[in-house]
């Protein structure tokens, strides 16, 4: 697996140790020299949703030591924003003359998966999902059908990236705060969130192999669930289905965005949560996007793989003495809710 | 469906039946080449598609008009009450999203309040969102942008999570309204014909874009059984492929259009000869046609069945295209009828491939239809007669 965040989750030995907060009101990515996972002919076209995608990928392909996959699914909210914006920009500004192609071809949102596919030649499954918070989801659900299918090894990824003017209209809409290291995520009681970027590959296999960092074992999406209850109705039944209940759940990760609208049914659902799991947070040092669940399976993965809860992250004063299952419960704005289960394999 | 050929089904078998194409000067589009182009325009205007959806929220798009009243009809014509307890799923795509209202607010956003709203409904999931509370009681949703062959992946997902369990209905489709970023897109590509597309001839200069949305629905058997409902044609086959060539052009030979094709002919288990006609991709741009061509030739033979593109009807609808062909199949397959591929004279030489040119009535069990996008995404869908 390969990501690209706020914090320095390029480094393969970082884990947390050191975390940097946002800028103000918004995160941005930290990103590498890509020079080291991009060829300088491509790099040069390519806006940073791309390099971003392309990075990742890179990294975890060379990661699980493989050169071929059976599929590439790419999620992404907003695609190649910067290149939409760039061409409409320039239409506006010319009104509609003198434009050239480059950033109309790079805006369409499946450029960064047909990107990957045109490097790694793979004729094979390409989609590319672009709904709000449920793009990544929709990637690994995706690859656990091809799986039953009888695909081998899959790459999934979410990518988003962000643009000043952006953030300037955003900032604009109120849809930022001013982030506040003294107020727990959880318990904030002002609207706001701190927007960002970032990107997110992993390449999954059919069955364990010893390359393998966790498994995937199961994601579910909800769409506008109206109370608590709701979720945790379906959250049974979700572990259930995997044979579990929740007090199997050794790290619970909640994606609170300190909105205090958005979170609402997050927070009612803390204490059911907390009762029988031991509970996290990750949006303090990821920020909020689309695809912050990419970044979220990143750290699940990293937390079992590791065998460990890092400080930043908790919620609970408890920590974990062994980690076979971590679950994700994201929300992005309230209304788009998903589970994804992890496990030590 | 709503495209430029009609505001609903009925309408759209109308204008295929009298080989009435729905392009034409551009009247709703502002854009400085408004005189210069033609298009397939939606023959509404915003406030119109307002008053038949019956909502004046600001936060709406055409986009969204268009996704929400093309859906609605796909559901009422089907019979499904979405109140039953089964699970359904809006499956959509798009590629344009929310940018034809966003590029009209651009500039004024970063002065005025008033249409900051279009921060909200700029992306692709905005519309599925305003199809899935529009029709109620749906379960899943999530959107697909693949370029040209966005909604053939729609249906292919939604056929996929069907046969997983995991839904026991979806509405799929896609939706692309005109907006100046794709039509200024296209046109620095120099892909657009300043006079009506022709589709595999040896003149073709390039493609008409159009606007349009188009919903199906489909339902496992189960499903279909247990509300005693009646299908209308069945998805025998599908598959994607990636033609990893060039990020907008097709390769010469149509690699990755002949491995659809094949694979999704493998999955219906029918022979090539068996295919009754194919929709074509068919765009009329020099090199999709080539390429489509070569890819047909590829996995037929001699013995290409009949064909056609009907994209000389509706333009080139982008994201919406594989699902207005799909209805349009679904209407050949009811009514025994190919619709013909209108502006044809000329076969290319290389290829000598000759489409259907008048409204034929022929028995038609099978047909196959082509989806081919940028980025090399390409995905080929069987449907049969139920």
């Amino acid at each position: 697996m390969g990501c690209i965040s706020p914090q320095n989750t390029i480094d393969a030995n970082w884990f947390f140790e050191t975390t940097v907060g946002p800028n103000v009101d918004h995160f941005n990515a930290l990103e590498p020299s890509y020079k080291e996972y991009i060829a300088p002919n491509l790099l040069r076209r390519m806006g940073r949703a791309i390099k971003m995608g392309v990075a990742t990928a890179n990294l975890a392909i060379n990661q699980a030591e493989i050169k071929n996959v059976d599929a590439i699914i790419t999620g992404t909210g907003l695609g190649c924003f910067e290149d939409s914006e760039r061409f409409l920009l320039a239409l506006l500004d010319n009104n509609e003359q003198f434009l050239t192609p480059t950033s109309f071809i790079q805006s369409t949102h499946n450029t960064v998966g047909s990107q990957i596919a045109l490097i790694m030649k793979c004729h094979d499954y390409n989609f590319t999902y672009v709904h709000r918070g449920f793009s990544f989801e929709s990637t690994v659900q995706d690859a656990l059908m091809l799986f039953a299918e009888g695909k081998k090894t899959i790459m999934v990824g979410g990518i988003e990236e962000h643009t000043p003017n952006f953030v300037i209209l955003n900032r604009r809409a109120k849809k930022f705060k001013n982030y506040d290291a003294s107020v727990p995520f959880w318990k904030s009681t002002t609207p706001g969130i701190q927007m960002s970027e970032g990107g997110a590959f992993f390449v999954l296999h059919h069955a364990k192999t010893e390359k393998s960092i966790a498994s995937i074992d199961g994601i579910q999406t909800l769409y506008k669930p109206k109370t608590s209850e709701d979720i945790l109705k379906k959250l049974y039944m979700f572990l259930q289905s995997h044979n579990l209940q929740l007090s199997d759940i050794d790290v619970t990760m909640m994606g609170f965005s300190s909105d205090v609208n958005f979170d609402k049914l997050l927070v009612e659902l803390l204490p059911s949560i907390e009762k029988e799991s031991i509970v996290a947070s990750y949006k303090q040092v990821s920020g909020e996007y689309h695809t912050a669940s990419a970044f979220a399976t990143w750290t699940a993965a990293k937390i079992i793989e590791k065998q460990h809860l890092p400080d930043v992250l908790a919620v609970s004063d408890k920590r974990p003495s062994e980690i076979k299952h971590v679950l994700i419960i994201n929300q992005y704005l309230g209304i788009n809710f998903s589970f994804t289960l992890l496990s030590r394999c | 469906m709503i495209s430029a050929i009609g505001n609903n089904v009925h309408e759209a078998f109308q204008s295929l039946s009298n080989s009435q194409t729905g392009i034409g000067k551009i009247n709703h589009l502002t854009t400085r080449y408004k005189d210069e182009f033609l298009a397939g325009e939606i023959k509404l205007s915003n406030k119109d598609l307002a008053d038949l959806v019956k909502d004046n929220n600001p936060d709406l798009n055409r986009n969204s008009y268009i996704a929400m009243l093309a859906a609605k009809e796909a559901v009422i014509h089907s019979g499904i009450d979405t109140k039953d307890g089964m699970r359904t799923g809006v499956i959509s795509s798009t590629t344009v999203a929310g940018m034809g209202k966003t590029e009209l607010y651009y500039k004024e956003l970063f002065e005025k309040d008033d249409h900051l709203g279009v921060l909200d409904t700029h992306d692709c999931g905005d519309s599925t969102e305003r199809i899935a509370d529009y029709i109620g009681n749906v379960d899943y949703v999530t959107t697909i942008s693949t370029a040209c062959s966005s909604a053939a992946n729609a249906v292919m997902l939604g056929c996929r999570m069907i046969k997983h369990g995991l839904l026991d209905r979806a509405v799929v489709g896609g939706v692309d309204a005109l907006s100046k970023f794709t039509f200024n897109g296209f046109n620095t590509l120099m892909i657009l014909d300043r006079e009506w597309c022709k589709p595999f001839d040896e003149n073709r200069k390039g493609l008409n874009l159009g606007e349009a949305a188009g919903f199906l629905v489909i339902e496992g058997e189960n499903a279909l059984n247990k509300r005693g409902g009646k299908a209308l044609a069945e998805v025998i086959g599908y598959a994607n492929a990636n033609d990893a060539y060039h990020q907008t052009a097709s390769s010469p030979e149509g690699y990755g259009a002949t491995l659809a094709i094949q694979q999704a002919l493998q999955m219906s288990g029918l022979t090539p000869s068996q295919i009754d006609y194919i929709n074509m991709h068919g765009t009329g741009t020099p090199n999709n046609d080539q390429s489509e061509g070569m890819a047909t030739k590829a996995v037929f033979g001699n013995q290409v069945p009949k064909f056609s593109s009907t994209k000389a009807f509706t333009g080139h609808t982008l994201a919406a295209a594989a699902s207005i062909e799909a209805i349009i199949s679904v209407l050949s397959l009811q009514n025994n009828m190919i619709f013909p591929n209108l502006n044809f004279t000329t076969p290319i030489a290389e290829l000598n491939l000759i489409p259907e040119t008048k409204l034929l009535l022929t028995p038609v069990n099978t047909i196959l239809s082509n989806s081919f996008g940028f980025g090399g995404n390409c995905s080929s869908l069987i449907f049969k007669k139920a």
